[in-house]
């Protein structure tokens, strides 16, 4: 048996997901707070408020997604089409996302103005 | 009439022995660019980047150089990400890149992406102002290896001497390295549907955890897992099934469906910034160590290294 089966399995219990995706407005700032995860099933959904998030007429719109467990490429995708849609001057913070979203960001779109991220 | 113009991809193999016959091949070549203002790129394993540099001289300052161990540890990635990348960064100019993606030490296993990578360029830099030169070890591959470039390149470069391949046929080399992966004995496997996919994720994280992957690693892995069953969901028959397991240090991951791939080139091309879709194979490139690929009439298989 192999080595690495003797020792407990890491707790990844925090990954499971249900493939599901809630999203509300922001209580206290202009912007949405999501839950659940990106993928193909919620895609729609992400997309959708990424649309409302880019008519929405403020400086800075929030993303709050330290509800998020799993953001697969084309919801990275989605996000960095709308922020490259938005006008100048206008941007979208991302708070708390998974860290892969960040790096995603990174490898396809560095230095992309009009988005901010606020890790977890 | 006027003759139709020549290609202007040019993608020469340089055979060589030894460090001398490696620096008098490559050297005149990164000078020769240098000086008719071409932007030049060395991408070859690190005890030649070193040999390199300091046969350069003042000139390596004007040089980008790239460790191809690390760059293109995975060959899936070596056209996007090394390659293209740098060609793309220069639109106007001609460029000159040394790119040795084949090196004595590349297993069994990573030598048929090796190979079919070499036959990709060709495609890949069609109609580009560019001149890839691949040096090849003589000491140090098999006959085969060698015999394989001949088939890779239209060009050779051998004793100093150019010469049109006699036996340039790169997509036959595609073909042929498209080998069958059978599924492993004791591999872990999971049937998904679309309604699954967030369940086959997390079937694979737990597992790829308990060989020892964690952190940023385990990370890429779940979003590779995402991107090939999202794949089969929406391309490849809407069904498949994932496995994996644990293999000398490294976790393996694959996904098989019933689709077909028909793009060779799929997953090595670069995406443009304003493109909502089509990443999820470069991604799989970027991110993994090693990416091999069956695919024909009977479905797909991609299966993926990662290293613990």
């Amino acid at each position: 048996m192999d080595r690495a089966w003797e020792a407990d399995p890491p707790d990844v219990s925090s990954a499971r997901s249900t493939g599901t995706l809630q999203v509300r407005p922001l209580a206290d700032r202009t912007g949405w707070q999501a839950a659940g995860e990106v993928s193909l099933a919620t895609r729609t959904a992400w997309e959708r408020a990424l649309d409302r998030l880019a008519l929405e007429d403020v400086e800075v719109c929030h993303l709050e997604l330290s509800g998020v467990t799993f953001v697969d490429v084309a919801g990275v995708s989605a996000l960095a089409v709308a922020v490259q849609g938005l006008p100048e001057g206008r941007r979208i913070m991302i708070e708390q996302p998974p860290a892969a979203v960040g790096r995603v960001l990174d490898m396809f779109w560095p230095d992309l103005p009009g988005v901010e991220v606020v890790a977890r | 009439m006027t003759a139709p113009p020549a290609e202007p991809f040019v993608h020469p193999a340089l055979f060589y022995r030894g460090e001398q016959e490696y620096v008098d091949g490559t050297v005149p070549f990164v000078r020769e660019g240098l000086a008719a203002g071409e932007p030049v790129a060395v991408a070859v394993p690190g005890p030649k980047l070193d040999v390199l540099r300091s046969a350069l001289g003042d000139a390596a300052t004007d040089v980008r150089f790239i460790d191809m161990t690390q760059a293109g540890r995975n060959p899936g990635r070596i056209i996007p990400k090394v390659l293209r990348v740098f060609a793309d960064a220069h639109p106007k100019a001609r460029v000159r890149i040394i790119g040795e993606p084949i090196w004595p030490d590349r297993t069994g296993v990573e030598y048929p992406a090796c190979v079919q990578h070499e036959a990709l360029i060709n495609s890949a830099f069609e109609g580009r102002d560019a001149t890839i030169l691949c040096p090849y070890d003589e000491a140090g591959l098999s006959e085969q290896v060698l015999s394989d470039a001949y088939a890779t390149h239209p060009v050779v470069i051998s004793d100093g001497r150019w010469l049109d391949s006699p036996s340039y046929a790169p997509e036959r080399v595609v073909e042929r390295y498209n080998e069958p992966l059978a599924i492993v004995e004791g591999a872990e496997g999971y049937v998904f549907g679309a309604d699954e996919l967030p369940a086959a994720r997390c079937f694979v994280a737990e597992r790829a955890a308990r060989f020892g992957l964690s952190g940023v690693r385990l990370d890429d892995l779940a979003l590779v897992v995402a991107e090939l069953t999202t794949n089969s969901v929406v391309h490849g028959g809407g069904s498949g099934t994932v496995y994996v397991w644990g293999e000398g240090g490294q976790v393996v991951c694959e996904v098989r469906d019933e689709g077909e791939l028909k793009d060779a080139l799929a997953g090595r091309r670069p995406s443009p910034p304003a493109q909502l879709g089509g990443r999820g194979l470069l991604l799989v490139n970027y991110l993994m160590d090693l990416v091999r690929v069956r695919t024909g009439v009977e479905g797909t298989v991609v299966r993926c290294y990662v290293d613990v």
